[in-house]
């Protein structure tokens, strides 16, 4: 007896084939799959009572082995602590983070909290993206952050970014080097060059002029000499300035560099492959923050007495000191995050202070605290390396309060994040290596081509 | 003598040519088996999603403004294809890619057949020959792009300081940094990279040619090159034809392996159509502008695979 009871498939000829109800329903359920299958949202709802739950994602672009460590150590406490939200951290570094959340935000997946750089805050708050975090701000002690570096995220009277530490540029140098050649440590670009020239040897690189279009090394190296000089790569305006009688010479110092002093292969540099040589010996001077320490005693344990850092070289002697870059990496709340409570509790929990010296001990002298009074704790100073490197910490932390991110002079800009994202200034100077295009020709060019991308991104300026 | 005539009947004629309509479609597709349809549906609905809908969507922003910053765009119809074929960046990319594809493919052909005909000699040992020569194909690029990269670099590369090391050159060369090398170095890699691919294909082809076609050309007088170019050449060539056909579409596309070991640069020596898609897209934001960049080089490449299929089919044709 032929059945079509339950669990039975029809197997006479007559009834072998479903009905056009059946058929939808199949369609419809294998539709439906597929789709379920394709993007389930596991995130729970909040609960109506207050208590934070969910699935909570963190972005961050600590990549280095004990940073990360304490990423995901924080969240496993968050977690204890909040037993119905779990913290899933994804790491990236720095270039693949900028694709990513330009990616993520077109198609509407980004994160609930992010670590960002400055000039990604700027962008982002181009695109209503993030939300306020006063109210957490407040709560740690507003006080507590350098006000230099909430203004960075600062926009409409409200502040979108929080620091979570802070380091400056300095330049890095190998005092090994210079006894044995009998230099003294130079202060301005012009001792600089005629030292780099003289450590220049078949085994070690005076100074490495890094190029490359993946990253913004050259845009860096380039505002170093157009801050000595009192001059910026932004106007007043808003505008793109490459072509200022300071940004020509400052183009023309750095290529002649290049040829002079540095390996040929560093046209294709980023940030890492500079940084590397010098961590591993074959440069004599350098231009860094605090990370070159544990770089250095990471790659070359042997050279660690030998390396110190003092501010960056000025135009003239006499000259004052200035910042030429200084970076407080910010801690950002997506607009678009369904988990914005769970995401500020998790950020407040980053800051509570014995958690958070641990995270400033998890890279010693690179990551410098956002919160002033964390920087004379006894807890913070209790550590052998910042002891170690005492002076060239204090070199650190002089620059600090004298600069900001690149073109962010003027506060949060899109232009800032264009002209260190693009590669616009890195090409120019390649343009100018390899085809020995003139340095007024190449940099009208890169003007016009960042002053039009500024455009596009519906900046208005006074040409 | 007599003739008989077959009077056959008139062939019936369709008096409305059926014409493939979406009613037509509906229609044919009541009358389908729908367990079986219920079946392929699935399948489906993947095709759909993961073919054909990213095609489309690229077609479709490709005729807007789309900005990876911006939720909303609009519809600039073929603006975009005119501010590219202005654009000498772009024409820079594509003599590029044609360059990068042709060398890669000549380079990889060449190399892939002569180590399958010296393969093919010989008798000991031969399978752990195969093995290692098909070593660079099992690479990852990521391996090959990284690796390459600290070989070839100036100041650590082994390379380099065994050159200056032999005294063959008198400082460490950078064959990824210098305008004049740049090319020839990536274009190098990639066919050593590529070659065992063709060498496989080629060697199981050369299994194939019975050898008493050789045995008779030698007693004709055949001598080694027309051996090669009427019987070995006649044989292989169809495989070869094939993997032509589809590395020319792979190498075109191809963008980790440039973009690793150069980043498209010095400048703009070694930026191809795929990286210059890649950094007007996600560098740029100008995702519109990079749909009509690929939407272009789907073009070209649907093109250049009718040509290449044609001549297989002639082959085909003369084969038979």
């Amino acid at each position: 007896m032929h059945g079509t009871g339950p669990g039975r498939w029809p197997t006479s000829a007559a009834s072998a084939r479903p009905t056009r109800r059946q058929f939808a329903a199949l369609a419809a359920a294998s539709v439906a799959g597929s789709v379920t299958a394709c993007g389930s949202d596991t995130r729970s709802p909040n609960t109506p009572d207050g208590v934070l739950s969910g699935d909570l994602l963190v972005w961050t672009s600590f990549t280095q082995g004990p940073r990360a460590e304490w990423m995901q150590q924080m969240a496993r406490a968050f977690e204890s602590a909040h037993p119905d939200v779990r913290v899933t951290i994804e790491t990236f570094s720095w270039p693949d983070f900028y694709t990513k959340w330009t990616m993520g935000l077109a198609a509407g997946q980004v994160p609930d909290l992010s670590s960002a750089l400055p000039t990604h805050v700027a962008e982002l708050l181009d695109v209503d993206a993030l939300v306020p975090l006063d109210d957490v701000i407040d709560q740690i002690g507003r006080d507590r952050f350098a006000a230099a570096a909430l203004a960075e995220g600062e926009m409409g009277g409200a502040n979108y970014s929080m620091p979570l530490y802070t380091h400056a540029q300095v330049m890095w140098y190998r005092t090994d080097l210079l006894d044995q050649a009998g230099l003294e440590v130079p202060s301005t670009w012009e001792e600089l060059r005629h030292a780099a020239e003289v450590l220049t040897t078949d085994d070690v690189y005076g100074l490495s002029v890094p190029m490359g279009s993946g990253d913004m090394m050259a845009t860096r190296f380039l505002n170093y000499y157009v801050q000595s000089a009192g001059d910026r790569l932004l106007n007043d305006d808003g505008s793109a300035n490459l072509t200022s009688q300071a940004v020509l010479d400052g183009i023309a110092y750095w290529v002649d560099m290049y040829h002079t002093v540095s390996p040929e292969g560093s046209i294709n540099y980023d940030v890492l492959q500079q940084a590397t040589l010098y961590y591993e010996g074959k440069t004599a001077f350098d231009f860094n923050s605090g990370f070159q320490i544990s770089g250095v005693q990471q790659s070359s344990p042997e050279l660690v007495e030998y390396v110190a850092a003092a501010p960056l070289p000025r135009l003239n002697d006499n000259d004052s000191l200035y910042g030429g870059e200084t970076s407080n990496t910010p801690m950002i709340v997506w607009e678009a995050s369904d988990m914005q409570e769970e995401a500020k509790a998790f950020l407040r929990s980053l800051y509570q202070t014995e958690e958070y010296i641990e995270f400033l001990h998890s890279v010693p002298g690179g990551m410098l605290p956002a919160l002033s009074d964390i920087s004379d704790d006894p807890g913070y100073l209790d550590d052998p390396v910042l002891e170690q490197f005492a002076d060239t910490v204090e070199v650190i932390d002089e620059a600090v309060p004298l600069g900001t991110a690149i073109g962010m002079e003027n506060g949060p800009t899109v232009q800032a994040s264009i002209l260190t994202s693009q590669g616009i200034v890195e090409r120019l100077f390649q343009d100018i290596v390899l085809t020995g295009t003139p340095v007024p020709e190449a940099a009208q060019a890169a003007e016009e081509q960042l002053n039009s991308l500024f455009e596009m991104a519906g900046v208005e300026m006074e040409h | 003598m007599s003739s008989i005539t077959v009077n056959r009947p008139p062939a019936p004629t369709d008096p409305s040519p059926r014409r493939r309509t979406v009613t037509g479609l509906w229609r044919r597709l009541a009358r389908a088996d729908k367990v079986g349809v219920a079946f392929v549906l699935p399948s489906m609905v993947a095709v759909i999603g993961l073919l054909i809908y990213p095609v489309l969507s690229s077609v479709y922003y490709s005729l807007t403004d789309q900005n990876l910053l911006r939720r909303d765009h609009e519809i600039v119809w073929l603006d975009n294809f005119r501010t590219l074929i202005t654009n000498a960046d772009f024409w820079s990319a594509f003599g590029t890619s044609i360059r990068w594809t042709a060398g890669s493919i000549a380079g990889q052909l060449l190399l892939g057949l002569l180590l399958a005909l010296c393969l093919d000699k010989v008798r000991r040992f031969s399978g752990l020959y195969r093995v290692l020569l098909i070593v660079p194909w099992a690479f990852p690029p990521i391996i090959i792009g990284f690796g390459w990269q600290w070989i070839l670099d100036d100041v650590y590369g082994f390379l380099p300081n065994l050159l200056t090391a032999l005294g063959i050159t008198t400082e460490n060369v950078s064959p990824l940094a210098d305008p004049a090398t740049v090319f020839w170095a990536v274009l190098g890699i990639n066919i050593w990279f590529g070659a065992p691919l063709f060498m496989v294909n080629i060697l199981a082809a050369l299994k194939t040619i019975p050898k008493e076609q050789f045995e008779a050309a030698l007693m004709d007088g055949a001598n080694a090159w027309q051996q090669f170019s009427f019987i070995t050449l006649r044989h292989i060539r169809n495989v070869i034809g094939l993997l032509v056909i589809l590395r020319i579409i792979w190498v075109f596309n191809n963008f980790e392996l440039l973009f690793l070991l150069t980043g498209g640069g010095p400048g703009n020596l070694t930026t191809t159509l795929p990286i210059f898609a890649y950094r007007t897209g996600w560098g740029l934001h100008q995702l519109g502008m990079a749909s009509a960049i690929t939407v272009l080089l789907l073009v070209f490449l649907l093109l250049m695979a009718r040509i290449a299929f044609a001549a297989l089919n002639y082959w085909e044709r003369e084969d038979s």
